[in-house]
C-alpha cells in the first residue's frame, strides 16, 4: 500500500491554475522527490497532501485514506516558509510544537532534550529563537519535524539557505530516517541536490506532471547519446557514429549521431585497436532532462 | 481536546510572560491608585489638598472694586472685605484695576431698583473664568435690600433643604453628588478597554503567529477550530485575571495609603452587576475576540490588521459617545437600544445598571441576544479560520470580511 496515493489532483487560485490532474504515488521506505521549477504547484501539491488545501478536483491518500487529526500526529512537515516563535525560548517553542503531535508535556520535553543535544543546541536552549544563527534555526526546525518520530516526513526545499556543512548533515539524516523505513518526500526546485539521495521522482511543470518513476531509469532513457572514455592510448582521427569529441579532464565526451549507439560505438573503438581504461554511458543531470522534456517532447500528461 | 489544551497553555503562559502585558497589568492599578486618592481627596475638603495644590495651583485670588451710584450698599461687612471692595469714583477703580490691586469693578447704576442693571469692567478677556463672581454682589445687594426683614433674609440666602425620596428600597446613590456621575462612567471604560484589550491579544496572537511562519506547522497538526477554541479560551482568561488582579491591587493599595476602604454609597456597586458585569465580558469578549481573530486571519500583517480593526471595533465604542445619555437618561430610548443591541450592549448595558435601577428582563434579554450572537459569530469565524484565508496572505478588504463572515466568501 503506498504511503501516498494522488490521483488527479487540481486546484486553480482565480484564473491561476497552480495543480493541473497530477497523479503520483508515493511507497514506504523511499526517498521521493517532488521537483520542478518555481511556481511550478509543488507547494500547493505538497498542501493539498496535508490537507492544508482542498483540492477542486481528485482525491488523495495518505497513510491508507483521508487525512485525519491522528495522522496529523504521524507526519513530520517542514514547510519552505520556515518559522518558529521568534521571541520565545528554544526548548519552550519545540515543547509546544511536540505536544501539538501528540505527545505529552513530559515526552516532549525529554525528546526535545535528547535532540537538542544530538543537533548540538542544547546549551543555546534557553535562547529566544530570533538569537540563534540562521544554521541553528534550520535545526531547530528539523527538530520540529523529526521529534515526534514521524511515519511520513515532507520537506519542501530541504537545503534552502543551507551552507554545505548543514547540507551534507541533513541528507546523512534524510538517509538515515529511509533506513528506519520512513517515507521522505522532498520538495525542491534544486533538482542537482537530489540526485544522490531521491528513489523516484516525479517532476511537475505549470501544474503538470511531466516525468514520473525511478530516478536511475529516468537517467537512464534519457541517456544514451554521449559517452565517456578514458583511452590508453589516443583515439584515431576517424570515428564512425561520433558527431563531436570533446577532451574533458580525465578522457574524453563524445556525442554520438543519433542513430548510433553506445554498444556499436564501443565495439567500433574496439576494432580500431583503442586500448580503453574506462567507458561508460554518460548519465544526463535532472536539470538537463528537465530542460530537454519542457523544450523538446512536451508533456507526459 | 489534547490539542485544544496545548494552545491554551501556550498562549495562556506566552501572554503572562511577555514585557508589555506585565507593564500594562502594573501601570494600570497605579493610574487607579492616583486617581482614586485624588477623588478621595476631593470629597474629603473641597478647598484642596496639597495633591490637589500641586496637580492644579490656583492663584492668591484678587478683590473686586464696588461703585455704588444707587446708594443701596451701605457698608461691605468684613466678612467680605477680602472679595469686596469699595471705590469712591470711577477714576479710582480704573487706577486700582490698572495697578492691580482689584481683578475688576462692579458699577451698581443708579436706576438699580428699576432696571436692576450692573456693569462690570475687567481687565482681561476670559469668557470661562470669572463669570461666576458675582455672588458676592448679589449677596451684598440682598442683604442690604432685605435688612428690615431678617427671616425672610436668611430663607432667601439659604439653598432650599431638597430631600429626594425613593420607591425603590434598594440603597441610592446621591444624585447630586459627581460620584454618582463618575461610577458609571468608569465602569463604562474599564469595561471598555477590557474587551478591546483582551479582544485586540487575539488580533496580536494570530498575525504573530502569522509573521513568524509558524501557521504552516499549527495547520498540519490541528485543525484551525482547535487553535481558535484554544486561544478564545486562554486570552479570555487572561482578560479575567487581569481584572481581578486590577481590582485586588487597587484596593490593597488603597488599604497601604492609610484610607480606609469604606466607600461611600455612591460608589457602592451592586453584587448583581459583578454577577451581570463578569457574564456581560464574557459575551462581549467572545464577540469581539471573535471578529479580532477574523481580522487577524484575513490581513497578512498587524499593521494593516490595526486599520482593520477600526472598523470592527465602532460598534463597541457607540456608547462612549452616548456615555452622558446613557448616565443621564439611563431608561430613555437610545439607552434602551444601545443596551439591547448585542454589538453595544457589553458596555451600554452595564452603563445603565451602574447608573440606575434596571428591570430585570432587560439585562437578561440583552445576555439571550448577545449569547446568540456570539453563537453566530465564532461559527462564521471558525469558517473564515480555514486554511486558504489563513496562509493566502491577501490584502484586507472590508468588503471580503463582511462576505466571509456571512458564509460567502
Amino acid at each position: 500500500m503506498p504511503t501516498i496515493e494522488v490521483k488527479q489532483i487540481s486546484k486553480r487560485f482565480g484564473q491561476q491554475i497552480a495543480v493541473d490532474h497530477a497523479s503520483f504515488t508515493v511507497d514506504p521506505g523511499e526517498i521521493f522527490a517532488l521537483l520542478g521549477p518555481n511556481g511550478a504547484g509543488k507547494t500547493t501539491a505538497i498542501r493539498i497532501i496535508l490537507d492544508i488545501f482542498k483540492a477542486d478536483s481528485g482525491t488523495v491518500s495518505v497513510l491508507g485514506g483521508p487525512m485525519t487529526e491522528e495522522k496529523k500526529n504521524r507526519l513530520g512537515y517542514l514547510p519552505e516558509e520556515r518559522g518558529l516563535y521568534q521571541d520565545v525560548q528554544m526548548d519552550r517553542s519545540l515543547v509546544y510544537l511536540a505536544t501539538l503531535k501528540g505527545l505529552s508535556a513530559a515526552d516532549a520535553s525529554r525528546k526535545v532534550d535528547e535532540m537538542l543535544k544530538r543537533f548540538e543546541l542544547y546549551d543555546h536552549r534557553k535562547k529566544k529563537i530570533k538569537e540563534l544563527s540562521k544554521g541553528m534555526q534550520q535545526k531547530a526546525q528539523l527538530i520540529v519535524t523529526l521529534i515526534h518520530d514521524p511515519e511520513l516526513i515532507i520537506i519542501d526545499e530541504p537545503f534552502s539557505a543551507l551552507d554545505p556543512v548543514n547540507t551534507q548533515m541533513v541528507k546523512d539524516l534524510l538517509r538515515e530516517e529511509r533506513e528506519k523505513g520512513k517515507c521522505i518526500v522532498m520538495c525542491t526546485h534544486q533538482m542537482h541536490q537530489v540526485e544522490e539521495l531521491a528513489d523516484r521522482l516525479v517532476l511537475i511543470n505549470e501544474g503538470k506532471v511531466v516525468l514520473y518513476g525511478g530516478l536511475q531509469e529516468i537517467r537512464r532513457s534519457y541517456s544514451g547519446q554521449e559517452v565517456h572514455v578514458h583511452a590508453l592510448t589516443d583515439l584515431p582521427v576517424e570515428l564512425p557514429g561520433a558527431v563531436r569529441v570533446e577532451k574533458d579532464n580525465s578522457g574524453y565526451r563524445i556525442h554520438l549521431e543519433p542513430s548510433a549507439t553506445p554498444q556499436a560505438f564501443l565495439q567500433t573503438l574496439v576494432e580500431r585497436g583503442v586500448q580503453l581504461d574506462k567507458f561508460e554511458i554518460a548519465m544526463p543531470t535532472l536539470d538537463e532532462i528537465f530542460i530537454q522534456v519542457v523544450t523538446t517532447e512536451g508533456n507526459l500528461q | 481536546m489534547n490539542k485544544v489544551r496545548a494552545v491554551f497553555i501556550h498562549e495562556f503562559l506566552t501572554v503572562l510572560r511577555s514585557r508589555s502585558f506585565l507593564l500594562t497589568l502594573f501601570l494600570i492599578p497605579l493610574a487607579g491608585f492616583a486617581t482614586i486618592l485624588i477623588i478621595s481627596n476631593l470629597k474629603k475638603d473641597n478647598q484642596g489638598t496639597p495633591l490637589i495644590s500641586i496637580i492644579a495651583p490656583s492663584p492668591e485670588p484678587k478683590p473686586l472694586g464696588l461703585i455704588d451710584q444707587s446708594g443701596i450698599i451701605q457698608t461691605i461687612p468684613e466678612s467680605y472685605s477680602k472679595l469686596m471692595m469699595s471705590s469712591p469714583d470711577l477714576e479710582s477703580a480704573q487706577a486700582a484695576l490698572a495697578d492691580e490691586v482689584i481683578s475688576g469693578y462692579y458699577v451698581v447704576l443708579p436706576d438699580y431698583l428699576t432696571s436692576g442693571q450692573v456693569d462690570f469692567y475687567r481687565s482681561d478677556f476670559n469668557p470661562i473664568s470669572g463669570g461666576n463672581d458675582s455672588y458676592v454682589l448679589s449677596a451684598l445687594l440682598e442683604e442690604n435690600l432685605l435688612r428690615a426683614d431678617p427671616q425672610r433674609l436668611k430663607l432667601f440666602q439659604q439653598p432650599i433643604k431638597l430631600e429626594t425620596h425613593f420607591a425603590s428600597t434598594a440603597p441610592q446613590r446621591d444624585p447630586e453628588s459627581a460620584l454618582t456621575f463618575f461610577l458609571p462612567y468608569a465602569v463604562t471604560m474599564l469595561f471598555y478597554l477590557l474587551i478591546l484589550g483582551s479582544s485586540s491579544t487575539m488580533l496580536n496572537s494570530i498575525t504573530n503567529e502569522k509573521q513568524n511562519r509558524v501557521m504552516e506547522i499549527l495547520l498540519t497538526s490541528m485543525t484551525p477550530l482547535q487553535m481558535l477554541t484554544g486561544k478564545i479560551l486562554a486570552l479570555g482568561l487572561i482578560g479575567l485575571l487581569q481584572t481581578a488582579f486590577w481590582s485586588g491591587s487597587a484596593f490593597m493599595l488603597y488599604r497601604l495609603s492609610g484610607q480606609t476602604f469604606q466607600l461611600p454609597i455612591e460608589f457602592a456597586l451592586p453584587v448583581s452587576l459583578l454577577a451581570w458585569g463578569l457574564l456581560y465580558f464574557v459575551l462581549g469578549y467572545a464577540i469581539y475576540a471573535s471578529l479580532m481573530a477574523g481580522v487577524g486571519a484575513m490581513v497578512p500583517n498587524l499593521r494593516e490588521g490595526s486599520q482593520a480593526t477600526f472598523m470592527v471595533i465602532i460598534p463597541l465604542m457607540i456608547p462612549l459617545f452616548f456615555i452622558n445619555t446613557l448616565i443621564s437618561a439611563p431608561n430613555g430610548s437610545i439607552s434602551m437600544f444601545l443596551s439591547l443591541f448585542p454589538l453595544t450592549a457589553p458596555i451600554a448595558m452595564l452603563t445603565r445598571l451602574a447608573a440606575t435601577q434596571v428591570p430585570f428582563w432587560q439585562p437578561a434579554l440583552a445576555a439571550v441576544l448577545q449569547t446568540g450572537t456570539a453563537i453566530l459569530v465564532v461559527r462564521a469565524i471558525a469558517g473564515l479560520f480555514r486554511a486558504q484565508t489563513l496562509l493566502s496572505g491577501q490584502a484586507f478588504k472590508m468588503k471580503l470580511f463582511f462576505r466571509a463572515l456571512a458564509g460567502k466568501a
